[in-house]
């Protein structure tokens, strides 16, 4: 399996600092109100927020960006991720009915891309791949379109 | 493409159809809440009424003369709108079905509502509400026979049933009864009591007051709750519950019958709504074929289809059968090619570990509700007892989950009180994919997840907990099974 390019790692880690952060001021906000009445010791709700943005900006992302992979042969993509449930989803290149290739202020901040394929299923009717460099990405598109013309319709 | 001209109106028997189903709420309500609050009094709301009436029946003539269609070279065409105007062209290749309804309202006025799909699922892509049924009837003939590249079918008279084509399923009234019999249901009895409590402040009573119930069973019932009362209650309600459930039945499945013509079955039933539906057989997608402990005893069955695009029933997965014996299933089956009934060499069980995973990821919410249970009524913790019964349950349900790659159809198999087993033929498989969650890793256990055309969340087939290696070798068997077959396509529109 192929992984993915290291700028999802850093847009994960800025998406889980951005969210400890604002947990954060809330708890610092939090703790300040319920000190006025409760006998609270000082950083008994700022700690544990603290702890969780650690979490969320530094353990959370790397373990979830190891978990994700992608692999592409003559028939199907593969897709890989999770951590707690892990999913590996097959993708046969004939069933694709369209692809988008995306990108994100935060995706063009780190320079990443997100290939998005479309099937006619209503389940799962959108297969993403986040973290492609753009020529990766562009590259794959080229490659499943010529698979989609090829097939008769 | 050419441009059709939008030369034709509905029927105008459509203002009065319209009119009277909207009277009923906008003529009595509002009239009737002025009655009530104010000191207009009866003559007050009946001058309210007829102005309500005259404003709703000119708006529903605007709405009826602005709206035009008309069947161009390539296209339908249709224009509607007050004040917006929009113009709306259907090419002929891309119209699927054209559904014809009709409720026992427009039967009465000799009307039916055509719906015209595409597949592209909106709801109210093409509906045309209402034409009279002759001309419905012409539309239909002529997106057939422009759209598909069919043969032109013959005229078909006005006010008059179309020949039959190749009856495949047909359900007379004995069939039908026995159908509803087994429809037996408590629901409408709940749903009497939603009836009551949404009318509860017209009613001189209070539904809801136990004393009152208790009370008038202490009036009726002189010795209270004898066996014999109780059993008179028990006898009641069952016997309320089989007629609403023949009720039901009759009224939505009578005159069943599903026939081929060409390369389309056609399916007809109801007694006050008649409908007829269209389903292109090669718009199917997968069977599947429901049974329950008692209907699977007797050997009835229902089999349903999963067609691309919105069908007219359950979005997309029209009943091609609803109580049929294996032989006619097959008869159905039979002509939807790759489909065929489970082979006689049993379908696979899923590991024995689902039992264990299965009664162990309820085990948790089981033991919280009732120890919450418990903070109120300390007996409750008695119902601890009971947690055996989950692994009881989890095997009843591994013995009926099963699951078999024959070539070039998958099965799947599922459920105890709902037995569902799906016929997935592999051209049909947009993708799948493996997932493990933390018990499973540690057991060993995958679940296969297959993402069909027109899936729901609640009816997709799924393998849950096979051996992680059965799992993948499935998986790999999919992946060489569908190039292997590659060759026939199903009916994916690209």
């Amino acid at each position: 399996m192929t992984p993915l390019e290291r700028g999802l790692l850093r847009q994960m880690q800025i998406r889980g600092a951005v969210a400890g952060m604002a947990l954060l001021v809330a708890a610092a906000i939090g703790e300040r109100l319920l000190r006025e009445t409760l006998p609270l010791a000082p950083g008994s709700l700022i700690l544990p927020a603290f702890l969780l943005l650690a979490y969320l900006a530094l353990w959370a992302p790397s373990r979830r960006y190891r978990a994700w992979g992608y692999r592409m042969d003559e028939e199907e993509l593969q897709v890989r991720r999770g951590v707690w449930v892990q999913v590996h989803t097959v993708v046969p290149l004939g069933h694709v009915q369209h692809i988008d290739v995306s990108q994100g202020p935060l995706e063009r901040a780190v320079g990443i891309c997100s290939l998005v394929l479309h099937t006619a299923g209503t389940l799962h009717s959108q297969i993403v791949v986040p973290g492609l460099a753009r020529a990766t990405a562009e590259h794959i598109r080229d490659e499943i379109r010529g698979r989609i013309r090829e097939q008769p319709a | 493409m050419s441009e059709g001209a939008a030369d034709r109106r509905l029927h105008p028997g459509t203002i009065a159809l319209r009119f009277i189903k909207e009277a009923p709420s906008t003529l009595v309500a509002l009239p009737a809440a002025l009655a009530f609050t104010s000191k207009a009094g009866l003559t007050g709301a009946l001058f309210l009424a007829a102005a309500l009436a005259a404003a709703l029946l000119f708006f529903k003539w605007l709405a009826w003369r602005r709206f035009r269609y008309g069947v161009g070279a390539a296209e339908i065409v249709i224009e509607s709108g007050i004040l917006n105007r929009n113009r709306r062209s259907i090419p002929f290749g891309r119209i699927q079905d054209v559904d014809i309804e009709r409720t026992f309202l427009a039967r009465l006025f000799g009307l039916a509502k055509v719906r015209i799909e595409t597949g592209a699922g909106g709801k109210d892509e093409g509906l045309l509400d209402s034409v009279s049924i002759g001309e419905a009837r012409r539309l239909r003939e002529t997106v057939r026979a422009r759209g598909a590249g069919t043969a032109p079918a013959p005229e078909v008279a006005d006010e008059q049933t179309e020949e039959p084509g190749d009856v495949l399923f047909e359900m007379d009234l004995p069939r039908l009864l026995l159908f509803g019999l087994f429809s037996f249901s408590l629901v409408y009895i709940a749903g009497l009591f939603a009836f009551l409590q949404t009318f509860d402040r017209f009613l001189p009573f209070d539904v809801y007051d136990p004393a009152r119930w208790v009370g008038l069973a202490d009036e009726y019932l002189p010795h209270r709750w004898t066996p014999g009362a109780i059993g008179a209650v028990l006898l009641l309600a069952t016997l309320i519950g089989f007629v609403a459930g023949i009720a039901r039945t009759v009224s939505r499945d009578f005159g069943f019958r599903l026939s081929l013509e060409g390369d389309r079955f056609r399916r007809e039933r109801g007694l006050f709504t008649r409908s007829e539906a269209v389903i292109a057989r090669r718009r199917v997608q997968l069977a599947e074929i429901q049974s329950g402990p008692l209907r699977a005893l007797f050997g009835w069955s229902a089999l349903s289809f999963q067609t691309l695009g919105a069908g007219t029933d359950r979005g997309g997965h029209p009943s091609a059968a609803p109580f049929a014996t294996r032989a006619e299933i097959e008869r159905v089956l039979e002509e939807v090619p790759p489909l065929r009934p489970p082979p006689p060499p049993e379908l696979a069980p899923v590991s024995q570990r689902h039992i264990l995973r299965s009664s162990a990821a309820r085990l948790a919410p089981a033991i919280a509700a009732i120890v919450a249970l418990s903070a109120w009524q300390r007996p409750a913790l008695w119902l601890l007892g009971l947690l055996p019964l989950l692994a009881v349950a989890a095997a009843l349900e591994r013995r009926f989950h099963r699951y078999a790659l024959a070539g070039d159809l998958l099965l799947v198999s599922r459920g105890v009180w709902r037995r569902r087993l799906w016929l997935v033929p592999l051209a049909s498989v947009q993708c799948w994919s493996l997932s493990r969650g933390p018990l499973q890793r540690r057991l060993g256990l995958a679940t296969l997840s297959i993402d069909t055309a027109g899936a729901s969340m609640l009816n997709a087939p799924r393998i849950v907990d096979l051996r992680a290696g059965d799992a993948a070798a499935l998986a790999a068997e999919l992946s060489r099974a569908r190039s292997r077959h590659s060759g026939r396509k199903s009916g994916t529109e690209r």
